[in-house]
């Protein structure tokens, strides 16, 4: 997050481990926030009766007004209605009032609102294994709402200083010829810098991650998908700064989080907590892959084309834990195409070769697959991969090129 | 998960006109945040009506009317682009690029960025340029979208190259669009570039965009 927010992380971080060192001397553990605790601190159809939380819902009114209306969101009926339906199902009794935006950024990330809406990024649904992990991320930001943080940590926060305000906030938010372009990133760190006096403390987000535990094994997913999520994000994150040589990045949105360690260890807890034995639990793979399948190329596209190979490869080798295919071969062969080191043209047609020896390989893979052989001398191989591809896709946009190139 | 991260993007660059994403990456060598004024180190000066040298001075084009050359400075890696404007690099720009050489990326960038431009490879074909713009768009310039429309052959100095017609969303919510013509001379990468706002600007300095590249001449072919 934000400077400031760093700043205030580390601090409680420092005193967090002051506290788990203490109770190491006692033998006593830091208290886990305990799943059957966590009780909705709203109903349905909550409006705020407070004069700074009115205010406060004003001016998020204008922010999901900018926010509906931008182009960068995904308009596809049938994945909107889906994660609407997701929400409705998981967020407990504020359910019905929720509303859920998806916007085409290529990031793990998805963000609750004060009033109740939530933004999901599309790099989100590309990297949920299933529907329990995706309904395990919109529950534990649900639980952001049902627990009333925002609101909460807003207080905290004007009472330690009284330099921020409403006006400022909504200068920075809401004021004329300044839009949240959600997606330009200095908009968003604006709204990020705003969004921070919302920040949750370590307690909040264990807090979140009880209740979201919670509210997916009442709807009969599997808790441990909690877990789950957050295994991958961390890997991804690490396997991309341990590729360009570095350490994990600080000032990300993990750092506001409790520590990794002790995360992992109560969300593994709480899931064995709530599990009942003998329920049947259903992670719902097969009807998110069903569901996300119309746009999983452009999300592959969207991640790949970023050219960070460390998490692209993490990412698509997680994803092919559930089986590799046409498209994830695919995707493998560009992200050493886009890295292109000596050899990796290679490895970039092992990968096309093999994505197009699936029934599902892509036109595209065709392509590159002919272009590599063409690369190669290979030139009748070539000729026949295009050919093919020029099939499969016959108004593709390089046609002429590839043509032309054929002879 | 939590509020959007602006930090976290310390290294993106918030404009996406190729131009601003060159001016920005020296800014950005000396401010780690995400800044809002990418042109603190530039100037603009007038390019004339008349043949003039562009990037390392290795490509010469004629203008049909004024436009505006943005320095870019502090740059090594990048000495061989050059980049002009007739409304201002957010609505429109022309940029050049003499010499790319082999292992080199078409901006500046720190080895442990976690997203990269792809560097140019001199046997690469024009998909495999028309990927490395198309990466550079969404690594540098945060294009949310972007649709190749056409790549299609085309001669350019004097030898068969290319021509690349793509349009990108961007994160300010506008849709631009742009033409790459470019070639492969020894190895090295020549091109000349379009890219403007959609609605207008495109159409309207597409006529100056064909006159400069029916123009390009190479001065010397460098050994």
């Amino acid at each position: 997050m934000c400077r400031h927010c760093l700043e205030v992380s580390r601090r409680s971080l420092l005193i967090g481990s002051g506290a788990a060192a203490a109770s190491l001397a006692t033998g006593v553990a830091e208290a886990r926030v305990l799943p059957r605790d966590m009780v909705p601190l709203v109903g349905p159809g909550y409006r705020p009766t407070e004069r700074d939380e009115m205010g406060l819902w004003k001016e998020m009114d204008r922010v999901e007004e900018e926010i509906a209306g931008s182009n960068l969101l995904i308009a596809d009926d049938k994945i909107t209605g889906y994660l609407r339906d997701l929400i409705g199902t998981v967020g407990g009794p504020a359910a019905k009032d929720f509303r859920i935006y998806l916007a085409r950024i290529p990031e793990f990330n998805a963000m609750m609102f004060p009033t109740g809406f939530a933004v999901v990024f599309s790099g989100l649904l590309l990297r949920m294994r299933n529907e329990a992990q995706l309904a395990g991320v919109i529950a534990h930001e649900s639980g952001h709402f049902l627990r009333r943080h925002m609101i909460r940590s807003w207080r905290d926060e004007r009472r330690k200083t009284d330099i921020l305000s409403f006006a400022a906030m909504a200068a920075g938010v809401g004021g004329a010829g300044v839009g949240v372009y959600l997606g330009d990133y200095v908009q968003l760190a604006q709204l990020g810098t705003i969004l921070s006096l919302f920040q949750y403390s370590r307690a909040m987000e264990a807090e979140a991650d009880s209740m979201g535990a919670k509210l997916i094994a009442e709807t009969g997913y599997p808790p441990v998908e909690m877990a789950n999520i957050w295994e991958q994000l961390i890997g991804e994150e690490n396997a991309s700064a341990r590729y360009r040589g570095k350490h994990r990045r600080r000032g990300s949105i993990f750092d506001t989080h409790p520590s990794e360690g002790s995360r992992m260890v109560d969300l593994r807890t709480d899931a064995a907590e709530i599990t009942v034995p003998g329920k049947a639990y259903d992670n719902h793979r097969a009807r998110y892959l069903a569901t996300i399948a119309p746009i999983r190329p452009m999300l592959l596209d969207d991640q790949v084309k970023l050219n960070d190979p460390g998490a692209s490869q993490y990412l698509i080798e997680t994803l092919a834990q559930d089986g590799w295919d046409g498209l994830l071969r695919f995707y493998e062969g560009e992200i050493w195409r886009l890295r292109n080191r000596p050899g990796d043209d290679v490895r970039a047609d092992q990968s096309y070769a093999a994505s197009v020896a699936y029934p599902d390989a892509p036109a595209d893979a065709w392509r590159w697959h002919g272009i590599s052989l063409m690369k190669a001398g290979r030139t009748g191989e070539a000729k026949a991969a295009l050919a093919r591809y020029l099939k499969m896709k016959p108004d593709a946009p390089d046609a002429a090129w590839v043509r032309q190139t054929v002879g | 998960m939590g509020p959007a991260d602006g930090g976290m993007r310390g290294d993106r660059v918030s404009r996406t006109r190729f131009v601003a994403v060159l001016a920005a990456a020296g800014v950005l060598t000396a401010c780690s945040s995400a800044g809002g004024d990418d042109y603190g180190l530039s100037d603009y000066s007038l390019v004339r009506v008349q043949r003039v040298q562009v990037g390392d001075g290795s490509m010469t084009v004629a203008p049909v009317r004024p436009w505006n050359r943005h320095h870019a400075v502090m740059f090594e890696d990048i000495r061989d682009v050059e980049d002009w404007t007739l409304n201002g690099p957010l609505l429109d720009g022309m940029s050049f690029v003499t010499g790319l050489r082999n292992g080199k990326s078409l901006i500046r960038q720190r080895r442990t960025t976690s997203q990269q431009v792809p560097i140019f490879r001199s046997n690469m074909t024009p998909p495999e340029i028309a990927a490395m713009l198309e990466s550079l768009y969404r690594v540098r310039g945060g294009a949310v979208d972007f649709r190749t429309l056409s790549i299609q052959p085309r001669p350019f100095l004097g030898t068969t190259g290319f021509q690349f017609d793509y349009e990108h969303l961007d994160g300010d919510e506008l849709w631009r669009r742009g033409r790459a013509v470019g070639a492969v001379v020894n190895g090295e990468l020549y091109l000349v570039l379009l890219d403007a706002a959609k609605l207008h600007y495109y159409e309207m300095t597409l006529p100056d965009f064909e006159a400069v590249v029916t123009s390009a001449q190479l001065k010397a072919i460098r050994s």
